[in-house]
């Protein structure tokens, strides 16, 4: 065994000498470096506050947003931003999104993960004390998760060495903040991240692109010097409690448009122009000096500009290949997206369970990716709503089920089709509306309810249907099965749009309110406001609460503004002239298609309490 | 074969291994190629106009702030007090008006820079920013009269790897890329005594300060200038002044406005 040993070895230095000599250029020229292996980030940082110290430690003032390229959108978000906003219950434990981790307060530790045998580095993770956000950076070439899989504090990261450089490049965050005091970052921002590490110092630049936020890529740099110890203060537990007892579900702390008394305040401690200290791309170039001297306050900046409406600079999470993609959400649950509308998809030994069958247009492609889950046939649908995206295959999905619970019953005697397809389940109002739309019988839920809930359980799971009055229809129900414990929202809930609350077929503001935070009421985070009960939104990503939650404060506040401008006498006209949304288009805004900006707040103008 | 003759049989042939580079290198080149000039030898290009983005301290940066506002800074008590009793209209009458735009706070001056080889060992940075000119000389510096840039020693502090470590595993696993790189290192030592900050947070003429250059390329052709800085003063602060600067590479002189000092 040594002999064979000694062998190999010899046989690997041999060959090892041969290439270094074969590497020598032959014009007698040093070759270029060979590829090194990288550097070590191994073990304990603290970070170095001798920049924005005050924004680092005792945090930023309101109004300080100079030196961020924030646009429009971010502006007025921030300016709109009340700190009173983070004792709400489930903004307690909002965790740092990677970008502001990197920067804030608090030691971090870095280690390698290796594959056991090989020794190939697979992914370096660095922890942060702060709010314990955890960081996975995948060395191993993995490609980044598909657009509609969910979005973290951290994010999705993956690395590689480049020069003398870690380079990372990050997807897949959740809504955060790039400084403390309000100033926004999207769920669409992307990092790309430089570490350098001389010595015992270590640099960190990022640069954070934003279409949502951003006008141009934001850049920071932070350094780290090297603890030769550990100290051994790693925790920062956090479960949310009432802050604000009595507090209404739907008050959400905000600033009207223009009434945010702590700006003015910034403004004459500091006597700095509103054109830099309210940021933008401007304000981090050298000629904002001159800039500065010259400027007149300009508080136009402080409300939203007279310009053309802006629409959502989001990326699209629907696959565009025309075919139905599956994505595991927990346990025997599945998300199917692809058909212009998200699909659940439970399955078991008891049969296939269906929440909305999108619009049908891919019925085919649905039921083939359903047939790769389960073979049990089709046996209960459940419809979020009546509309179409909602609806669209239940022809298709229920003529390719059955309810085998039915057949034999006492109902098969007096019905000769009980059993034969799924049983559609919805509120009586999807029925209602559906009949109303002239839609095919088989297409009509079959099982309806009227009040509260419709509650079964099936493949060993509780599933809940909860009736919301009045928010987008008069019919919708969130889905909530409780083992697996993910709840399917239907329309209620998107990640791409405003919600499409439907006037004409009961949909109002204040139910949407309710019904979003019914979900919330539902929801326990697993860790630091993020994880733990898992949310399928009508359209977009899959979620969890915190998502949820930045979208019912959306909601809230541009209900809050449109009802004060209504209670000050303002027409449908003069509402939408105000640009009551003005901070959230580039997230959500539409000029065309089926639901524009100006349907949405007209929706809310009709429907909030004029008192 | 024991094992004391396996490890005595690695040792012999890691000896060979390491010396048959030279040895091949000096057979088919009939010796070592003479060593290359540091401009030759630049592992990264620091040339060009680059511009400051202030996305950090942006408070004490575009404005003077007002005297005795030293958030951040790491002063002693020697350094609050010479702080506290800055005066500009001392400074301008004394013909000090380049006090912040020395070596310890030029880089962190809105403005733009023009880095340019003077010759095959030696950077100059110029700022538009105050119009100082930075020497940054490779090898000896000189021991002349000190100024506010003071004598700046430059070496490219060059990223290895083990050896053989991109033969054996041939670079492509192990989470590595493409390696080759490094960084400038400068050391700056004899400046006239300055300010940190444009508001008199001061640094002594015992100050020494090293820098680190690196420069990153991005998604769409742009490129980063990153400038890791260290001031160590035992006169005015009370432990290391550390700070990075970041400039944005600009295709021309797009901007570059040379501008004199001022103290306000």
């Amino acid at each position: 065994m040594t002999q064979h040993i000694a062998k190999t070895c010899r046989a690997l230095i041999v060959v090892a000498g041969l290439a270094a000599v074969a590497a020598i250029d032959v014009r007698g020229q040093a070759p270029a470096p060979a590829p090194a292996p990288g550097f070590d980030l191994s073990g304990y940082w603290s970070p170095v506050l001798h920049e924005d110290g005050m924004d680092r430690g005792a945090g930023p003032e309101i109004g300080d947003y100079g030196g961020i390229p924030i646009n429009e959108s971010g502006r007025l978000f921030a300016l709109s931003y009340d700190p009173s906003r983070l004792t709400l219950r489930h903004h307690q434990c909002d965790g740092y999104v990677a970008p502001y981790q990197m920067r804030a307060l608090g030691n971090s530790r870095a280690w390698e993960e290796r594959d056991p045998k090989t020794h190939r580095l697979i992914a370096i993770h660095w922890f942060s004390q702060t709010f314990e956000g955890k960081r996975t950076i995948w060395m191993d070439g993995r490609p980044h998760p598909p657009a509609y899989a969910p979005h973290s504090w951290m994010g999705f990261s993956t690395g590689r060495f480049v020069g003398n450089a870690l380079e990372v490049r990050t997807t897949h965050l959740k809504q955060g903040w790039y400084r403390r005091n309000g100033t926004p970052e999207s769920d669409q921002a992307t990092l790309v991240e430089f570490f350098v590490r001389h010595g015992d110092r270590l640099t960190h630049t990022v640069v954070v692109s934003d279409p949502v936020y951003l006008e141009e890529p934001l850049v920071t740099t932070t350094d780290f010097y090297r603890q030769p110890t550990d100290h051994q203060n790693w925790l920062f537990p956090c479960d949310d409690g009432e802050q604000v007892l009595g507090r209404a579900p739907d008050d959400v702390p905000s600033y009207l448009f223009g009434q945010n008394p702590f700006v003015k305040e910034y403004r004459a401690k500091y006597k700095l122009a509103a054109v830099g200290h309210l940021g933008g791309a401007p304000s981090l170039q050298p000629e904002i000096v001159s800039t500065l001297a010259a400027a007149k306050d300009d508080l136009s900046l402080e409300r939203p500009s007279r310009g053309a409406q802006a629409t959502s600079k989001a990326a699209s999470p629907e696959p565009a290949d025309g075919e139905i993609h599956i994505l595991p959400v927990r346990g025997n649950v599945y998300m199917l997206i692809g058909d212009a509308g998200n699909i659940v998809v439970q399955v078991g030994n008891e049969g296939v369970f269906v929440v909305d069958t999108g619009t049908g247009a891919r019925a085919a492609k649905t039921l083939a990716a359903i047939r790769t889950l389960s073979d049990k046939p089709v046996q209960f649908i459940a419809n979020t709503s009546f509309l179409p995206d909602r609806t669209g295959g239940n022809e298709a999905l229920r003529k390719a089920g059955a309810d085998l619970s039915v057949r034999g019953t006492f109902f098969s005697l007096q019905f000769r089709d009980a059993g034969i397809g799924a049983t559609i389940m919805a509120h009586q109002n999807v029925q209602n509306r559906l009949n109303a739309a002239k839609r095919p019988a088989e297409a009509l839920p079959t099982d309806t309810f009227l009040e509260e809930r419709r509650r079964t359980f099936h493949n060993d799971d509780a599933i809940e249907m909860l009736w919301q009055p009045n928010a987008i229809t008069d019919g919708d129900s969130l889905v909530h099965f409780r083992r697996a414990d993910v709840i399917v929202t239907g329309d209620i809930f998107t990640t791409t749009q405003y919600p499409l609350i439907d006037v004409t077929n009961g949909g109002t503001v204040e139910g949407e309110i309710k019904a979003l935070n019914q979900i919330l009421d539902r929801t326990v985070f697993a860790h630091q406001g993020e994880g733990g009960t898992l949310v399928v939104p009508g359209h977009g990503y899959l979620s969890d609460e915190h998502e949820v939650v930045e979208y019912r404060d959306m909601v809230v506040i541009v209900r809050d503004r449109i009802r004060a401008l209504v209670r000050a006498g303002a027409t449908l006209e003069q509402v939408k002239a105000a640009r009551p949304t003005a901070d959230y288009d580039t997230r959500y805004g539409a000029t065309t298609g089926p639901w524009t900006t100006d349907m949405f707040v007209e929706a809310v103008y009709r429907t909030t309490a004029r008192k | 074969m024991t094992s004391a003759n396996v490890t005595r049989q690695i040792a012999a042939y890691a000896i060979v291994l390491t010396l048959a580079a030279p040895i091949a290198r000096a057979q088919r080149g009939g010796g070592p190629p003479p060593p290359q000039s540091p401009r030759v030898a630049a592992p990264i290009d620091l040339t060009g106009y680059w511009v400051s983005l202030i996305t950090e301290d942006w408070r004490y940066r575009v404005a003077t702030p007002p005297k005795g506002d030293y958030n951040s800074v790491p002063l002693n008590p020697a350094g609050r007090k010479a702080a506290d009793t800055w005066d500009p209209a001392r400074d301008e009458s004394a013909g000090e008006q380049c006090k912040a735009y020395g070596v310890g706070g030029v880089m962190r001056l809105p403005g733009r820079l023009h880095i340019v080889w003077q010759d095959d060992r030696t950077l100059s940075i110029e700022t538009d920013a105050g119009t100082q000119v930075r020497t940054l000389r490779f090898g000896p510096t000189s021991t002349g009269a000190s100024d506010w840039q003071g004598n700046s020693q430059a070496s490219w502090d060059r990223m290895e790897g083990p050896m053989g470590a991109g033969i054996l595993f041939g670079g492509g696993g192990f989470g590595v890329g493409n390696s080759a790189g490094g960084s400038l290192k400068v050391i700056t030592k004899g400046m006239k005594p300055g300010y940190l900050r444009k508001n008199g947070v001061p640094y002594s003429a015992d100050a020494v300060i090293t820098e680190y250059f690196d420069r990153f390329e991005l998604p769409g052709g742009d490129a980063l200038l990153v400038v890791a800085t260290e001031v160590v003063d035992p006169t005015y602060l009370a432990q290391p002044f550390w700070t990075s600067t970041h400039f944005r590479k600009q295709r021309d002189a797009t901007g570059w406005k040379p501008t004199p000092c001022t103290v306000r």
